[in-house]
């Protein structure tokens, strides 16, 4: 409504280029931050800086729990899970937005995840490297990890393959290998136009690499298309499958109130719906801070994210009430009372967090004003991800009070608890901003691809479509 | 000597071998022993070289030592002969004894190669039949303690046996040339008729008098024994006789000598046995009543509970004797309402009974109760049937108190030039008006002999390392006077010496040949015996631990004096705040306060350790402003937070956790001695609040007037368990012996009363028992399915088609008995093979926690601090959940109940699903096994485990590094690493070696039903099943139909054969329940309910 450039017989629905592209001008604005042409902006230093800090504080927590062992973290008996658990599905979750918008809106041909696809595929890889080493510090020999995975030995011993932690162990390798690959294959035309623009001979040397011989021949770009394609189609069940995997976690467990059905919907919703809130989180600071790539991700794009986030948060929600309702409804004293523990005992306060995080708060996107205001979406989607904190954390809540009233325990984090934590985050920022300063933070093929014809783009199809 | 007095005695540990190589001894021995490198230890460089070579072979010192007879040090070599009696690899046990307060423990030491490993209880013992205490259990760890004195001391320099013997030699001497001679000895009680006749031959020869005194004294028992009968008599108990038991403050259970004893066969008869097997029936049962202030083990299991203040104890026993008619008895004053209701009903019940009761009065009662509980079990005619009175066991029976307050008179007085005090810590333990500490320092000379270096051995100028108990020969008698031979089952790990070495050398005129401590023993019993063949009477005595026809003479005394009753008072009654002084349930006055089995063992009831507390109501503690329930930071189990009090007694302040016990009387608080120690070791010292810095004399057990205060600082207790509630769920299935009775009477044609009285008895028992665990439980799925009911689903009781050997019995149920089969859709799979399985009978678990250390001992589990309790990791394999019912502010409404669990040994184990590597698995006996080098620790096992039995290793809690504490560990079980999950095995290392046994004897042993081997029903005992002192729990194979025994019903002497094995016949009885049977876990360990047998006479407010 207010954009200034647009008519306003324009506003039934806003562009998803803004300002003046052309060929060029996409190169050099997505291209230059990477090619030293452009500095990068003084914010940058500030968040690398902070990551930085924070990356050292999860080394050195990480090197005293592998000399220590894991009980500097704040577990005991009942509550054998702890943090690292709740960080993991937290992470994992979030790594769940980026496949989604590359690979199903791809097959869906929704066009404008092209600007919001490169970043939110890159955070989904950082996300679940985070995620992924959590399982793995929370061991208690962490030496022995491997012994998760089905190889060869001559003592003929295998993984338990009915335990549910050797189905996330392949289940999240595979999702990692997958949007790896898919997200390589994404940046390869990109790699070759860094090679070819680059002044230095490193560069030169390392995107030449990277671009593995891209000559931007019909033959290539076709078969570019392809297996884009083709791993987008193999990308989205994987969408599905790793948190219901991940969900089967607690689903497979007879602890009241994680043996449910619901698990594994309700985690994948769960997942989007916190993955969509980091992508907002990470569009605004990119929007703000790098004026150009202001004209690629545009409001629109906001708008639409946080449309998916608003829509799968309700599908959390009542997820949530179908919880109170499988309580009342199994007839099961343990269900019931653990239901009851859960709102009203030792640990209520973080169930009405969560509700509060993940009900009452997304409830302003109905606002069409607020899915406007940077302001509010920032903040609505920071409240998200700690409401989705707070849903894994009363999961895993639940085991200080189930079926033997004399094993009702309590869970209380250590430092060391919350150093891992908030270092997690720090090396998620530091990946992130190193990616920033080395690969295009938007995808310049597709954004290419976006321009009209007249501007030497594809009117926003793909190749692929337009090839006999 | 005596001028050393004024110095400051410093009897530090020394730290290094550095420090000990400082002294001349050391110096003088080098220069004779190794001349070539006295330069080497004079240049400091390189001897620090020497040391570290010198300090790895002191470290060996101990593995030398290992031996099963005390021998000469050689040289570590393998054995070329095998030395007789010792298979490598196969454990030896020995007979022995374990003394508390001088009272022997009959035990069965496990002594791997020389090494004793683990104790069990001697089943030929009177005062064991094969189980312990939570003492006797940690003695190995005591043997071990790498803070346990490891030198002799002369003013805190290292010096030897032999210059402290001659030197006391001659200072004795000297002593008697001058006149007059002081010469005192400070002993505790002392049973061993050995070591008395030798401090008897030194007092006599150098005019020694000896006193005897404990912090747990007996005091008040002799007292009332010869107030009521002129002359020294000790009570003993036969609680298999008795129909109905009355406690006054008495923890005849757990606490006293005795008590292992009397909780068995008080269990025995709170055992219900439907089938014709080892119990009673349910009209059989006995019935208890505990009046008592704080909630003990006895109180929290009797069927009926009064809390009453501890001084207000007498004028109930008072009026108790009034309305039995006891004649003399003295007034009494008016009782609370509630109280008056109980007094008429236990004295209904009491009187109906006459000569099958037993009266019987705590330890910590004054003399005037024991006296009147003495005059109503006469006229109850309960002496000569169930209470017998012997002669004292003790060598010298003696009031102690007032010996030691002479004692401590003569002492302040400077008149005693020599004091030996033996194995006690009087400068921590005696009542505090004494100044003891003080009064020491005025003698002339002080010789300390004990295991540690503690408090009173830091003010004493000799202080002789004792040998532990498990390093000597000695003899000590049981609560009923029979003697057992204490055989030692290692030589002295630090070259220590026992009291009876030191009088038996002392004793010995100079130059006279000194004999050896097993030369004194065998010297007097050979003279006792009397036998024709000494050698193969002291064989035997050695080997069974009982020395026979020792037992105290019991003496037929009915008449009960009523003299002094004229003269008595009226009964105090107390107004105020009451004090009430008790042993530690599991440190007792301090002497295992380094002892970390028994510091972190929680207290039975309040379920805290590590700590002692101002233990009182809740109501009292609201009173105070005291939060008495957790805040929701500090959760429920581990780490609790609670404010301090500050006790005010007689003048002197003590700052004290405080710590409501739901069950406490108001107005009361009970603290337990032996914590506060400053010089106990690394482990106890500085744990708790010392009791006795409010202790005194007149106050000895209980007294009036103590003033409390809150004070405004909080502190973490450990407590492993703060939840009381079962929440509406039933982990204790409760029900009661009369419903029991009333199921099975039998109707006459027409009684239609009696026929809706076994209907309404059969509904109630149902309901209790709900939900049913078993296929054959036809009777409750029915009672709980809605529907229409097909006789169908009932399995017939022989469900299969295989062929008999075997006849079928009605008497005797089969293997296949459905009540054995879980009930389950699927065909049910090995019921062929072994089937291991335990059942724990909670009508008889007392909440001891002697299974919990038994299971630590047995088993490796490491100790891990108050700090690791405190954030709820504590290591032990079986717990002891204790649950209470009634308001919490109403004392007299409480009701208690325990429930030991282990692993249940699911069949159908969650645990075994969820684990990605396969570190547990099942067995095919039925084991729910633990691969310790599998695991990987992601914990998902002890998530998914319902029973929350799965334990950690968080951290590196095992200790790698002392070397002491690995020779006493139990070379079958692994001790596990970091990161690792471990939990109970049903003592799978004592199953595969029974199984290796049986294997090897194929030719000879009677085949099982699969073909294998018979193991007979009781060749594999568990660890916590073998130390039970009720005997709660039986373990065995399920598919036992083959073992043959013959029972004896306590309640009626009658004897029955039984066939099957015990597990078997323990899980076909209707109080038979599964935990969280309907999670269909199919556990393999299973309940029998706790069935109380409440008086329908009696007021009752709780469940």
């Amino acid at each position: 409504m207010t954009g200034t450039h647009a008519p306003a017989s324009l506003t039934i629905e806003d562009p998803l280029l803004e300002g003046q592209q052309s060929l060029t001008e996409v190169g050099s604005s997505i291209g230059g931050y990477v090619l030293d042409q452009k500095k990068q902006p003084p914010q940058w230093w500030f968040f690398f800086a902070i990551g930085f800090v924070l990356m050292t504080v999860l080394l050195y927590s990480i090197a005293y729990l592998f000399y220590m062992g894991v009980g500097i973290w704040g577990l005991n008996v009942p509550v054998a899970w702890g943090f690292a658990i709740i960080n993991f599905v937290w992470w994992i979750g979030i790594g769940h937005a980026g496949t989604l918008i590359s690979a199903i809106l791809l097959l869906l041909h929704q066009k404008w995840r092209t600007s919001i696809n490169r970043f939110s595929e890159t955070m989904t890889i950082f996300a679940v490297m985070c995620a992924g080493m959590f399982p793995l510090i929370h061991m208690g020999r962490p030496w022995f990890f491997y012994w998760l995975y089905p190889f060869p030995n001559n003592m003929g011993v295998w993984p338990q393959f009915r335990s549910p932690l050797v189905w996330d162990v392949f289940a999240v390798t595979t999702y990692f290998t997958v949007s790896l690959v898919f997200w390589y294959i994404g940046l390869l035309p990109d790699f070759a136009f860094l090679r070819d623009r680059a002044k230095l001979k490193l560069q030169k040397i390392i995107y030449g690499v990277l671009s593995l011989g891209w000559r931007g021949s019909a033959i290539h770009w076709r078969r570019h298309e392809k297996v884009y394609l083709m791993l987008a189609g193999l990308g989205t069940p994987l969408v599905f499958s790793v948190h219901t995997v991940v969900s089967f976690d607690f689903a497979v467990a007879i602890v009241p109130l994680w043996h449910a059905t619901i698990f594994p919907p309700f985690f994948v919703a769960g997942a989007i719906f916190s993955g969509f809130a980091m992508v907002i989180v990470l569009a605004i600071p990119l929007r703000k801070y790098y004026p150009s790539v202001a004209n690629y991700i545009t409001r629109k794009h906001l708008d639409y994210s946080a449309q998916v986030m608003f829509g799968t948060g309700m599908l959390v929600c009542f997820g949530y009430l179908c919880e109170i309702w499988f309580a009342w409804y199994s007839h099961s004293l343990y269900e019931r009372q653990t239901t009851w523990q859960r709102m009203f005992g030792p640990y209520g306060w973080s169930y009405w967090i969560l509700i509060f995080c993940n009900f009452v708060v997304p409830q302003l996107l109905w606002s069409r004003k607020i899915r406007h205001s940077d302001l509010w979406l920032m903040l609505i989607s920071l409240v998200v991800l700690v409401g989705m904190w707070f849903e894994r954390y009363v999961i895993v809540i639940t085991l200080t009070r189930e079926y033997i009233p004399a094993m009702w325990g309590n869970y209380a984090p250590t430092i060391w608890d919350w150093a891992t934590m908030i270092g997690s985050l720090g090396l998620f920022t530091v990946l992130f901003c190193l990616f920033l300063r080395f690969l295009p933070m938007i995808s310049m093929t597709e954004m290419r691809e976006l321009l009209p014809k007249h501007e030497g783009g594809a009117d926003g199809h793909s190749i692929l479509e337009n090839a006999p | 000597m005596a001028d050393n007095t004024t110095t400051a005695v410093n009897l530090e540990l020394w730290r290094s071998p550095e420090e000990w190589a400082d002294t001349p001894e050391f110096r003088q021995m080098l220069t004779q022993e190794f001349p070539d490198d006295v330069e080497v230890w004079t240049d400091p460089v390189s001897r620090r070289h020497f040391l570290s070579i010198m300090g790895a072979s002191l470290a060996l010192a101990g593995v030398n030592g290992c031996s099963p007879r005390p021998m000469s040090p050689q040289k570590i070599l393998p054995y070329t002969t095998q030395p007789q009696g010792m298979v490598l690899g196969v454990p030896n046990q020995f007979s022995s004894a374990i003394t508390l307060n001088g009272v022997a423990a009959g035990v069965r030491v496990t002594s791997h190669e020389g090494r004793p490993t683990k104790i069990e209880g001697n089943p030929l013992h009177p005062g064991s039949l094969g189980s312990t205490d939570v003492f006797s259990q940690a003695a190995i760890l005591e043997l071990y303690d790498p803070d346990r004195s490891q030198a002799l001391l002369h003013v805190g320099a290292p010096s030897s046996w032999d210059i402290a013997t001659s030197t006391f030699k001659g200072d004795l001497e000297k002593l008697k040339a001058g006149k007059p001679a002081n010469i005192r000895i400070l002993s505790g009680t002392v049973t061993s008729p050995t070591l008395a006749e030798q401090i008897g031959k030194f007092s006599t020869r150098y005019g020694a008098k000896w006193i005897q005194y404990e912090p747990i004294s007996r005091d008040d028992v002799s007292a009332g024994a010869r107030l009521a009968f002129g002359t020294d008599l000790t009570p003993i108990y036969d609680f298999t006789k008795a129909d109905i038991v009355v406690a006054l403050d008495s923890d005849f259970q757990t606490a006293g000598p005795g008590a292992v004893r009397y909780s068995r066969d008080f269990a025995s008869r709170r055992k219900i046995r439907e089938a014709k097997s080892d119990g009673v029936s349910a009209t059989e049962m006995s019935r208890l009543y505990s009046v008592e202030p704080m909630l003990t083990s006895t109180g929290a299991v009797a069927d009926h509970r009064l809390p009453l203040k501890a001084i207000d104890i007498e004028n109930f026993t008072r009026a108790l004797a009034k309305k039995l008619d006891v004649a003399g008895t003295p007034a009494a004053s008016a009782l609370s309402e509630y109280a008056t209701k109980w007094l008429d009903g236990l004295a209904k019940d009491l009187e109906s009974r006459k000569g099958k009761s037993i009266v019987v009065a705590g330890d910590h009662q004054p003399a005037a109760v024991h006296a009147l509980v003495h005059a109503i079990n006469a006229h109850l005619g309960n002496l000569g049937q169930t209470v017998s009175l012997i002669e004292p066991i003790e060598a010298k029976p003696s009031e102690q108190l007032k010996d030691l307050a002479g004692l401590v008179n003569e002492m302040g007085e400077g008149k005693v030039d020599l004091l030996f005090i033996i194995e006690s810590n009087p400068v921590f333990d005696a009542p505090v008006e004494l100044k003891f500490a003080e009064a020491l320092d005025k003698v002339g000379q002080r010789v300390h002999l004990g295991l540690y270096q503690d408090e009173t051995a830091a003010r004493c100028h000799w202080h002789i390392n004792a040998a532990h108990t498990l390093e000597t020969w000695g003899d000590a008698r049981a609560y009923d006077g029979t003697v057992t031979i204490q055989q030692p089952g290692i030589a002295p790990l630090y070259d220590g010496h026992s009291a009876l070495e030191l009088f038996t050398n002392l004793s010995a005129a100079p130059g006279q040949d000194v004999q050896s401590a097993l030369g004194v023993l065998k010297e007097y019993w050979a003279a006792k015996a009397g036998a024709s063949d000494f050698e193969l009477f002291w064989f035997e005595a050695v080997e069974k631990g009982v020395v026979p026809n020792t037992a105290a003479k019991k003496v037929d005394r009915n008449a009960v004096a009523g003299e002094w009753a004229k003269s008595a008072g009226p009964a105090v009654t107390s107004t105020g705040t009451e004090i009430c002084f008790r042993a530690d349930p599991t440190i007792y006055d301090g002497r295992f306060a380094n002892l970390g089995w028994l510091q972190e063992l929680p207290k039975p009831v309040s379920k805290i350790c590590w700590e002692n507390a101002a233990l009182m109501s809740p109501k009292m503690a609201e009173r105070l402003g005291i939060h008495a329930w957790p805040r929701w930071t500090a959760g429920e189990r581990g780490r609790m937070e609670i404010e301090y009090v500050e006790l005010t007694f007689k003048g002197r302040k003590l700052k004290v956790a405080a710590w409501p016990v739901p069950g406490h009387v108001d107005d009361s608080i009970t603290l337990y001695t032996g914590y506060g120690r400053t010089k106990s070791g690394r482990v106890g010292n500085g744990t708790g609040y010392n009791a006795y810095e409010l202790r005194t004399s007149d106050a000895f057990y209980s007294a009036g007037g103590l003033e409390i205060k809150k004070l405004d600082e909080t502190l973490n207790v450990a407590c492993t368990q703060a939840h009381h509630s079962m929440e509406g769920r039933k982990p204790v299935r409760i029900t009661n012996a009369r419903t029991m009775a009333e199921m099975k009477i039998k109707v006459a044609e027409g009684d239609e009363k009696a026929k809706e009285t076994r209907k309404k008895a059969k509904a109630a028992f149902l309901k209790a028992m709900e939900p049913p665990v078993a296929a054959g439980e036809y009777e409750l799925i029915k009672a709980n399915v809605p529907g229409p009911h097909n006789n169908a689903i009932q399995p017939k009781k022989d469900d299969h088609d295989h062929k008999h050997d075997h006849d079928h019995d009605e008497e005797h149920h089969h293997a296949h008995d459905p009540r054995v089969v879980p009930l389950t859709m699927y065909p049910a799979m090995n019921n062929e093979g072994r089937r291991w399985a335990m059942a724990i009978d909670l009508s008889a678990c007392t909440g001891c926690n002697v299974c919990m250390i038994a299971c630590q001992a047995e088993n490796n589990i490491p100790v891990i601090g108050k700090f690791e309790v405190t954030r709820g990791r504590e290591m032990h394999w079986i717990r002891v959940d204790r649950y209470q019912s009634g308001a919490p502010d109403d004392a007299e409404a409480i009701a208690t109940y325990f429930q030991p669990v282990p692993c249940q040994q699911c069949e159908k184990a969650p645990c075994e699903i969820v684990c990605p590597v396969g570190a547990t698995v099942h067995s095919t006996d039925g084991l729910n096994d633990m691969v310790y080098n599998r695991c990987v620790g992601t914990r998902y096992c002890s998530n998914n485990c319902p029973y929350k039995v799965r334990r950690f290793n968080f951290l590196t809690y095992s200790d790698y590094i002392t070397q002491s504490l690995k020779l006493g560990r139990n070379p079958e079980v692994t001790v596990r690493t970091r990161g690792v999950m471990e939990k109970c095995t049903y003592c799978v290392q004592r199953i595969r070696s029974a199984e290796i046994v049986a294997e090897r004897e194929w030719s000879t042993r009677k085949k099982d039903p699969s073909g294998r081997p018979l193991i007979a029903d009781g060749e594999i005992i568990t660890a916590c099943q073998a130390a039970c002192p009720s005997q709660a729990i039986v373990f065995g194979d399920l598919s036992d139909t083959v073992t043959e025994r013959t029972v004896i019903n306590p309640a009626t002497g009658a004897e029955h054969k039984v066939i099957g094995s015990e597990v078997n016949r323990w899980k076909t009885e209707p109080t038979n329940y599964a935990l969280l049977a309907e999670l269909n876990t199919m556990p393999r360990t299973t309940y029998l309910a706790t069935v109380r047998n409440p008086n329908p006479d009696m007021p009752s407010k709780g469940a």
